[in-house]
């Protein structure tokens, strides 16, 4: 969300919170940088019958589309898995869960409307 | 602006202002010793010893540098921090513990700071010293609040120092005579001109967090617990620290809700 971290940045948080979560960590993977794409987040969510889950950098690299980001939110609820993520330690298991993401969002999509300056 | 504020609320707010901080006696306990209870069986847990009663909490915290070397305290709070995080109920049990403070300073739309820092002074230890310092020097909003738990009684150096709002306006004034200054030759400056607050368990302290405070080595012959937590209105500007990676949302609004998914109706030609 015009935000950018670079990626052993972003790969030194997920491990760290691999770890302290023992968590297994397994492989790392990398969306195309093309705006909007979430090709390789929903080749991953195909996938998921043989992981445990998910673990992304920040809550805020799902979509920003609020359609599209719900849906891939219920995908995972629906398959029993979990996604978790590093910055903000936070994870998604349940319905509770992703009101609590959604919610996030919304606020943060609305913040740019509100006094900035400090 | 604040005309149709109660008169507890202006009031309040006044001495807010003009203090820099409140501090207000809780008549039901229940959520401060929720969180004190949290620690005390943590902590008796890494020490490998029975945790006390209710009564003898007070006894057992003041004198766990009896218990502790200081070259184990770090990981010793780091346990404990991460252990009262994780309780499900922990962070609910702090924002009750100053509900109508933060309602009525701060807002009653809140973000909360997602993970609540512990501080264990231990009598005349000198590595867990805070020199002196504002918060948002370092990337605070202003529009913060910072509130402060004791979980002992806290009183002279086993306690926090805050400069007095009048004072500081005078150093913000001449804020270049300090540039370069250590932060002890800061405090040296200003040692005079500190609150050092006295405070006991059961009560609750907000305080001003761009008012430079920290702390001195505890010369008291007993061990300082307190925790300390941010909360800011969720719709007030925010400085480094993010909703999301350091705040939290915790009491949204209806009608936010609803605005936020609100969409103007489409019209087709």
């Amino acid at each position: 969300m015009g935000e950018r971290v670079p990626q052993n940045i972003q790969n030194l948080v997920i491990r760290d919170f691999c770890e302290k979560n023992n968590l297994f960590y397994n492989l790392s993977v990398s969306e195309y940088s093309m705006p909007n794409s979430y090709k390789i987040l929903d080749q991953i969510i195909e996938e998921l019958k043989s992981l445990d889950g998910i673990v992304a950098y920040s809550v805020f690299q799902l979509p920003m589309d609020n359609k599209k980001r719900y849906t891939v939110l219920s995908q995972i609820i629906k398959k029993n898995k979990k996604l978790y993520f590093a910055l903000e330690n936070m994870k998604l298991v349940n319905q509770e869960d992703l009101e609590k993401i959604e919610n996030m969002w919304l606020i943060k999509k609305t913040l740019p409307n509100c006094l900035k300056k400090i | 602006m604040s005309l149709y504020l109660e008169k507890y609320e202006s009031e309040l707010s006044k001495k807010f202002i003009k203090n820099g901080y409140v501090i207000l006696k809780k008549k039901n306990l229940t959520n401060l010793k929720y969180i004190r209870s949290l620690i005390i069986k943590k902590s008796a847990q890494i020490l490998g010893i029975k945790p006390p009663n209710d009564k003898a909490s007070e006894k057992f915290l003041n004198n766990i540098h009896k218990d502790i070397k200081i070259k184990d305290l770090n990981n010793f709070r780091l346990k404990i921090i991460k252990y009262m995080n994780e309780d499900k109920n922990f962070k609910r049990n702090y924002f009750y513990s100053a509900k109508d403070l933060l309602f009525t300073l701060v807002g009653n739309e809140l973000a909360m700071q997602s993970r609540v820092n512990l501080s264990i002074q231990l009598p005349s230890d000198k590595s867990s010293l805070l020199p002196v310092h504002s918060d948002i020097w370092s990337g605070d909003s202003p529009f913060e609040a910072v509130v402060w738990l004791p979980m002992v009684n806290c009183h002279s150096t086993k306690t926090m120092y805050l400069l007095k709002p009048e004072k500081y306006n005078k150093i913000h004034k001449n804020f270049s005579k300090y540039i370069g200054k250590s932060s002890l030759d800061f405090y040296r400056s200003i040692k005079n001109d500190v609150k050092w607050i006295k405070i006991n368990f059961g009560e609750v302290l907000i305080f001003n967090q761009a008012l430079p405070h920290g702390n001195v080595v505890n010369k008291e012959n007993e061990t300082r617990w307190s925790m300390n937590c941010r909360f800011k209105s969720l719709y007030s500007p925010y400085g480094d620290k993010k909703i999301g990676e350091f705040f939290e949302p915790i009491t949204l609004r209806a009608a936010s809700k609803i605005g936020m998914h609100y969409h103007l109706p489409k019209i087709n030609d």
